[in-house]
């Protein structure tokens, strides 16, 4: 088990720069999840920690060791891919323990090496089948077999639940996460899945365009979104976002959007500086309730959408749409006003020319 | 509506099997008629009345075809020339399908771009250049010269089919590989090509069939009967003697057996990787 | 935290024996940066020795006098001399015409066949794979076996189609097909489609799986019949797949002299005498090597001109 340590990784293909200055630090026992939408390089990321292509500058180190030059088979990692990258021709017992027979493990040892992990992952029954002959979720779990079954310093998971239907997908993160906390070891983890990220990681990194945009607890993260990016891409539905204008009135501020205004008492940020200008106020939806309160926005109720456990209700509110999260047996009615109370702690400012939370 | 619906799909299920049975007949009855020559007596091919059905069934034609020509030494240097083939493609064209296949290079897509206009030279202008160079490296009238000609038209076809195969595994599979300890030398062998197995048998028996069938490098390259294969001898015999069509038609029957043998084995993995290059574009 | 699996397991050191060994060696030599180039060497070399090489010798010796039967001209350069000549030569202007006619017939019949057996096949009835494979034997079988039948079942005396054709009563007597100028040309075209229709069946057919079943069910919807589905969807989702298998084609047709060679040898006359035949038989029978070079030389160029603009005209359709 070891720590990682990302310093001012680049990548370029050609003029194309695909990662861009990434510094990250994991620490020994860390889950931390790159988290993006396709094309955000943190697969390139997740390649250039393995090994399997180079980087264009900066450093990985696993533990105290520079492994740049170092071979994947080198390493002491473990990866499980997105297509689990079973070997079709080998059954399961020799696909799990193809990494000791390569590092010339004698048989028995390799034997009961292979039978421990299948132990763990409850996979016994199915060592003498090939792979062709499982499921998707069997497949899954013989993947991981073959991670821990070397004990490395790091796994790597690549996007690794992305092939299972939904249902399989829930229980199988919760199995992911069942078995770092039992071995405890350094993780790396790609996903575009903001749940996955935000269950499994302790640290997660949302990636754009090759950049960084946050690296932070998923709690912080969540709440405390650095950018309008970050705040648009986590969470479900996604963050209100509320333009208007910055003013101080008395001892309070408020934001004047049209056709109203929404007081800001027990705002979390600074943001004197602000005033006088526009803003954009992101506000979840789960933190907006039904009724009169210290912060209220009106508007028109147009859409209401009932999912089972919640009932989201779309408001017009002076010509911005704003999503509620509301209980079960919230009905309000298309077409009719209806105020709503926001939990003015909760509000993320962001300046609207940069994106950035202020 | 729903019956003129599925009236119409039964009236063309007709005209499918129609056509489809009809083409099979016509695909299959020169060979059935070859067949049924080769078992005739010189004096029911060669007659006033049309014999369909042989009055008398005789093994004459094959017997004397073996015994009495030089097809046997024929049908030996075919063999000799099949195999020399389908190996030098084997050994240089496997690893260049894998190469193709896996790795981003410069001038990747021009070498397999020149790989296909290969194809596109004529064989005759090919088969004379190569008639004074082999004369000259004293490879003119040898199974083994006339193997490395055919590779000339037989290896780009060889990379370019295998190439299909190849791209069908995953390529995290070598990933995988390499950090369970391979080299890529190893995930080569041990991973890739055991996946693609199939499609290499189908594409070394595509290659044996068009080498086992050559009749223009065959005719040019070759001079004597210590050489010469099949095709050649068996047009020869148009020559030798008057038409003889009972022993043509046995020596056809002979050559082409392991042809539709083999064919019937692989035809489904030969003929996804025929058609695997030309869907992709 | 529950130490789980057992040790750790690194590389295994290399031992003395390892040094030596030329798997190791070759592994190594695998993990640079130059292995694919490597990979590729072989092969490369090899067409280059008995593809480029001889084209390029080929292509000069078209400018050089070079009669194998006739060592006293010697090997001189003539320039132009062999080329001049085919301007004027009369063999090569019809054989250039047969050319057209032979490779234009042929495909057009081969296509339209192989369409038909494709559309047929892609219906997936039972028993239709047993038929696929007796429909795309002939493509496998050799040419030199493929002349013989059907020279055997179109002969004069004792060809069976001369036969049933009378028996049918659409022919008084028996015909000798490839005797006759006007009858060889067709003859040879149809013993050519027979064998190689198949091919056009077999990408087509490729390329039928490829078009998405819900085109034609909301085409059914629409109320489009069958001929009318044909042309606005299949056709056009198959123009790519159309496209290449007629410039292979083409490119098969008009390089390889085999089969007119075994079945006419470009008679009677020169009715059926096509370029790479005349080519190959100055080769082969004259061994006038520059001029049999110098005409296949001009058939490449002509294939290569063909060939762009096929691609080009293809394109611009598509835009």
């Amino acid at each position: 088990m070891a720590t990682l340590s990302i310093n001012s990784v680049r990548k370029s293909f050609g003029a194309v720069e695909v990662l861009s200055n990434i510094d990250i630090d994991v620490e020994d026992g860390g889950f931390l999840v790159l988290l993006g939408p396709s094309g955000c390089g943190k697969s390139t990321l997740l390649a250039i920690i393995a090994g399997l292509e180079t980087s264009s500058g900066g450093d990985i180190l696993i533990g105290d060791r520079n492994v740049n030059d170092v071979h994947p088979k080198d390493r002491n990692i473990a990866m499980v891919f997105q297509s689990y990258a079973l070997y079709p021709t080998m059954p399961v017992r020799r696909n799990i323990g193809f990494g000791l027979e390569m590092r010339k493990v004698d048989a028995k040892e390799r034997d009961a090496a292979v039978n421990r992990a299948a132990e763990l992952l409850q996979i016994e029954h199915l060592l003498d089948r090939k792979p062709g002959q499982l499921s998707g979720g069997q497949r899954q779990r013989v993947a991981m077999g073959r991670a821990i079954v070397r004990n490395p310093d790091l796994f790597l998971f690549d996007e690794p639940l992305s092939n299972l239907d939904a249902k399989l997908r829930v229980e199988m993160r919760t199995e992911i996460k069942r078995l770092h906390e039992r071995l405890g070891t350094t993780t790396v983890y790609v996903t575009h899945d903001q749940v996955e990220a935000l269950t499994l990681g302790t640290k997660v990194a949302v990636m754009k365009d090759g950049v960084i945009q946050q690296l932070a607890d998923p709690e912080t993260i969540y709440e405390r979104p650095a950018n309008m990016f970050v705040a648009g891409f986590i969470g479900s539905p996604t963050m209100n976002f509320l333009r208007g204008t910055l003013e101080q009135a008395a001892d309070d501020l408020h934001l004047r959007y049209d056709g109203g205004t929404l007081a800001l008492p027990e705002l979390a940020q600074d943001v004197a500086h602000f005033v006088g200008r526009t803003v954009v106020a992101g506000i979840r939806p789960e933190t907006l309730n039904a009724g009169p309160g210290a912060a209220t926005l009106t508007g028109i109720v147009d859409i209401i959408e009932p999912t089972g456990p919640d009932t989201m209700v779309i408001v017009n509110v002076g010509g911005q749409l704003i999503t509620a999260r509301l209980g079960p047996r919230a009905r309000p009615v298309s077409g009719q006003s209806l105020t709503l109370s926001a939990d003015s702690a909760a509000i993320n400012l962001f300046d609207p020319d940069t994106g950035n939370r202020i | 509506m729903a019956a003129t619906r599925s009236r119409s799909k039964l009236v063309w299920d007709i005209v499918s099997y129609i056509v489809l049975i009809g083409l099979a007949f016509i695909c299959i009855a020169p060979i059935v008629w070859t067949f049924l020559t080769s078992l005739k007596v010189e004096s029911d091919i060669v007659t006033r009345t049309m014999h369909y059905i042989p009055p008398s069934i005789t093994f004459e034609n094959y017997v004397k075809l073996w015994n009495q020509s030089s097809y046997p030494t024929l049908v030996i240097n075919s063999l000799i020339v099949t195999s020399t083939t389908v190996l030098i493609c084997l050994l240089t064209g496997t690893v260049a399908a894998y190469a193709f296949s896996r790795f981003q290079f410069k001038g990747r897509t021009q070498l397999m771009l020149g790989y296909l206009v290969v194809r596109m030279f004529p064989a005759v202008l090919m088969i004379i250049p190569l008639f004074i160079v082999m004369r000259q490296v004293g490879l003119l009238d040898s199974t083994f010269g006339l193997a490395v000609a055919y590779t000339s038209f037989l290896l780009p076809l060889f990379v370019w089919m295998l190439k299909g195969f190849f791209d069908a595994a995953p390529k995290e599979l070598e990933s995988a590989a390499r950090i369970d300890g391979t080299t890529r030398l190893g995930a080569m062998f041990m991973v890739v090509i055991p996946i693609a197995r199939n499609g290499l048998l189908a594409t070394c028996v595509f290659v044996a069939i068009a080498a086992w069938n050559e009749y223009l490098f065959a005719l040019m390259l070759t001079t004597s009967t210590g050489s010469r294969t099949w095709p050649v001898g068996l047009q020869l015999m148009v020559g030798e003697f008057q038409l003889p069509w009972g022993m043509l038609a046995a020596g056809g029957m002979i050559s082409i057996l392991p042809v539709i043998v083999l064919f019937a084995l692989v035809q489904r993995a030969m003929v996804a990787g025929l058609t695997g290059g030309a869907v992709k574009g | 935290m529950i130490s789980n699996t057992g040790p750790a397991y690194s590389s295994p050191q290399r031992s003395a024996f390892d040094r030596y060994n030329p798997l190791r060696w070759i592994g190594e030599l695998s993990e640079t940066r130059y292995w694919m180039y490597l990979l590729l060497l072989p092969s490369a070399l090899l067409i280059c020795a008995v593809v480029i090489y001889p084209t390029l010798y080929g292509m000069q010796m078209s400018f050089h006098e070079m009669r194998i039967n006739r060592p006293g001209l010697g090997n001189g350069w003539v320039g132009l001399k062999h080329y001049q000549r085919m301007v004027t030569d009369p063999v090569f202007w019809v054989s250039l015409r047969n050319t057209a006619v032979w490779v234009t017939s042929a495909i057009a019949l081969e296509f339209l066949i192989g369409l038909v057996a494709a559309l047929a096949l892609n219906r997936n009835l039972p028993g239709s794979k047993v038929l696929a494979v007796l429909i795309l034997l002939p493509y496998f079988l050799p040419n030199v076996v493929a002349g013989h039948m059907w020279a055997l079942m179109l002969d004069p005396r004792l060809g069976v189609i001369n036969d049933l054709l009378v028996k049918v009563g659409l022919l008084q007597g028996y015909k000798a097909w490839f005797a006759d100028p006007t009858t060889a040309m067709a003859a040879a075209i149809v013993v050519e489609a027979w064998h190689s229709f198949p091919f056009f069946t077999l990408l087509l057919l490729a390329g039928l799986k490829g078009i998405p079943t819900d085109l034609y069910k909301a085409a059914d919807i629409d109320g489009a019949g069958a001929l009318s589905q044909l042309r606005l969807i299949t056709l056009p989702m198959l123009k790519t797949i159309i496209a290449a298998a007629v410039i292979l084609r083409v490119i098969g047709l008009v390089n390889s002299p085999d089969l007119l060679l075994i079945l006419t040898s470009g008679g009677p006359g020169r009715s059926t005498q096509v370029l790479s035949l005349y080519a190959f038989q100055t080769a082969y029978k004259d061994f006038n090597f520059g001029y049999a070079g110098a005409l296949s030389v001009v058939m490449f160029v002509l294939l290569m001109v063909f060939a762009w603009a096929y691609v080009r005209l293809s394109k611009v359709n598509e835009d």
